[in-house]
């Protein structure tokens, strides 16, 4: 199929080299991408809420909520979908931040004790005259990877609600996890690489 | 060997027997068809397994998170080993062992994907799963192209298929952007002229037409299917009338399987009225028995076994449903194996006016 040195040859080691670059490349923008809302976005301490308090820790993660993990729907909003885009505005009091508002389009000239961070809708219950609605939001920063057997000790300080989050949001409001926070001291907190 | 040069042998021998063809036209034959079969190789075939199974050890070593190692060391050997494996690709190709080259490149193709899993994890990305799964796909599409690579067409394929299934589960609606990645991997095998994966494509698309049924007009959509089948399998029908040549059986077993899938639904999976499911019945016991006669004409092995293995699921649903009472299922299976021996009897007459003195192989 290739015979010495003809010009296929070459082309073949190009191709090769073509994708393996590319997909390097690839990684290596998702790495360059989340190292930027990291060390660029603006820091932001959430109270970690128990999901589940008997198995918080699954396989090699804990499953972390936050307040702003249920998101309340009022009376008459416009109906939210499943996978649609929600924007919720928090504001800070004390060392934690708290839900203020929810829309579904970006909010704009918050003030500085405020800020958005954007999610997407898993689940929306329609709210009723009885009950008001209430939509189950996640925001990519859920799942905390830990080593293998190593999660039990931070099962039990999540369970004790002794864990906050500390959270990185940029202008866009994506958010990422930059570490765990137990008793105002800075626990687990991840290097950029 | 393959199945029609072990018939082509057999029959071969009793043409020269019979001495119908001279020793040196038996050898000729036996010569041109060694040429023109390529038999699947083990080899190639134990190297493709091969690289799987690397790339489910590459994910799991991922989802150890084994901490004695530091990340940047992971991230390191998962890079390196990509680098490895399309150098390894390059060397092979150069070596002349395209069929393990191709391994080598589901092998990167695979690194790639765990290179995706391992970032998540480093950074404790817990954000849209399909996302993670879309860029994996147009890796394994990008390498299938660049490298003209059948093996990682294939691996896009499944993994476009992952993609819109888990954005079709995540919304509970139907995912139509999904077509667009399907057509995007499609081409590239047509553009190969790949026919095994040309029919993966096939398989992925009848998939995604049955799940319409269950998404569209609120999970009632299955007459939608139906007829989509059914369009699929005539112009399958039609299309050897208008161009005149018998190529299209693909399209007309595609076609019947997906109007099947939809009758079935509607029959077992919706609760359908007495007389409506009768119906519905007759309609799927003809379609199959139909399948089956296209597939005896056209000796197309796989439209035969659907017809066989579609009349089974129908007969035993049925059978499992019961139609009204159990008398009710006596007589509808009663009258229903009067009307086939019928047929049967009708096709016999037909065929021994067609070919006096010859009884039709069972």
């Amino acid at each position: 199929m290739m015979s010495a040195m003809t010009p296929s040859r070459r082309n073949m080691w190009i191709a090769i080299a073509a994708v393996a670059l590319a997909q390097a490349a690839v990684l290596g923008w998702m790495i360059w991408q989340r190292a930027q809302l990291l060390s660029t976005g603006r820091e932001i301490v959430l109270e970690v809420i128990p999901v589940d308090p008997r198995s918080l820790f699954q396989g090699d993660y804990v499953a972390l909520g936050y307040d702003i993990s249920r998101v309340p729907i009022s009376e008459g909003a416009p109906p939210i979908g499943r996978g649609s885009v929600i924007y919720v505005t928090l504001q800070k009091a004390g060392e934690l931040w708290h839900q203020l508002t929810s829309s579904t389009t970006k909010p704009e000239n918050l003030p500085p004790d405020q800020v958005f961070i954007k999610g997407r809708v898993e689940y929306a219950s329609t709210p009723t005259a009885a009950a008001p609605g209430q939509a189950s939001v996640h925001y990519g920063i859920e799942d905390f990877f830990v080593p293998e057997g190593a999660g039990r000790e931070l099962e039990k300080l999540v369970g004790q609600k002794k864990i906050d989050a500390l959270i990185t949001v940029d202008a866009a409001g994506n958010a990422g996890i930059k570490g765990l926070v137990a008793d105002g001291k800075r626990v687990y907190e991840e290097p950029l690489l | 060997m393959s199945r029609y040069a072990r018939r082509l042998d057999r029959d071969l021998a009793r043409w020269r027997e019979q001495g119908w063809i001279s020793p040196d036209g038996e050898a000729s034959i036996r010569r041109d068809v060694a040429g023109r079969t390529r038999s699947m190789e083990l080899a190639p075939v134990l190297g493709i397994l091969g690289a799987v199974l690397i790339g489910f050890g590459a994910m799991s070593f991922v989802a150890a998170h084994w901490n004695e190692m530091a990340r940047l060391f992971r991230l390191a050997i998962i890079l390196g080993g990509l680098f490895g494996a399309y150098g390894l690709a390059g060397f092979l190709f150069d070596r002349d062992h395209p069929a393990f080259a191709h391994a080598a490149i589901l092998t990167g193709v695979a690194l790639f994907g765990a290179g995706i899993m391992l970032i998540a994890q480093m950074f404790h990305i817990s954000g849209h799963a399909p996302d993670a799964v879309l860029t994996w796909a147009l890796g394994a599409l990008g390498a299938g192209v660049v490298l003209r690579s059948n093996p990682a067409l294939a691996l896009a394929m499944l993994l476009m298929g992952l993609w819109g299934g888990w954005e079709t589960g995540d919304s509970d609606r139907v995912y139509w952007p999904f077509l667009i990645g399907w057509g995007a991997v499609a081409a590239a095998m047509l553009w190969r002229g790949w026919i095994p994966g040309l029919h993966l494509a096939a398989l992925a698309l009848t998939v995604w037409t049955i799940s319409l049924g269950y998404y569209l007009f609120h999970g009632h959509g299955h007459s939608i299917v139906i007829a989509i089948g059914l369009l699929i399998a005539a112009a399958g029908l039609a299309g050897p009338i208008i161009f005149g040549r018998w190529r299209t059986w693909g399209a007309v077993a595609y076609g019947m399987a997906i109007a099947f899938a939809g009758l079935f639904a509607l029959q077992f999976i919706e609760t359908a009225p007495l007389e409506r499911l009768i119906w519905l019945a007759i309609l799927s016991l003809a379609l199959v028995v139909g399948g089956i006669w296209i597939g005896l004409r056209s000796s197309n092995g796989a439209l035969l076994w659907l017809g066989y293995g579609g009349f089974s699921i129908e007969v035993l649903a049925l059978y499992f449903k019961t139609i009204g009472t159990l008398l009710g299922s006596s007589l509808f299976f009663l009258s229903a194996g009067v009307i086939v021996i019928l047929l049967a009897a009708a096709a016999y007459r037909l065929h021994s006016r067609a070919q006096p003195g010859l009884e039709p192989a069972p």
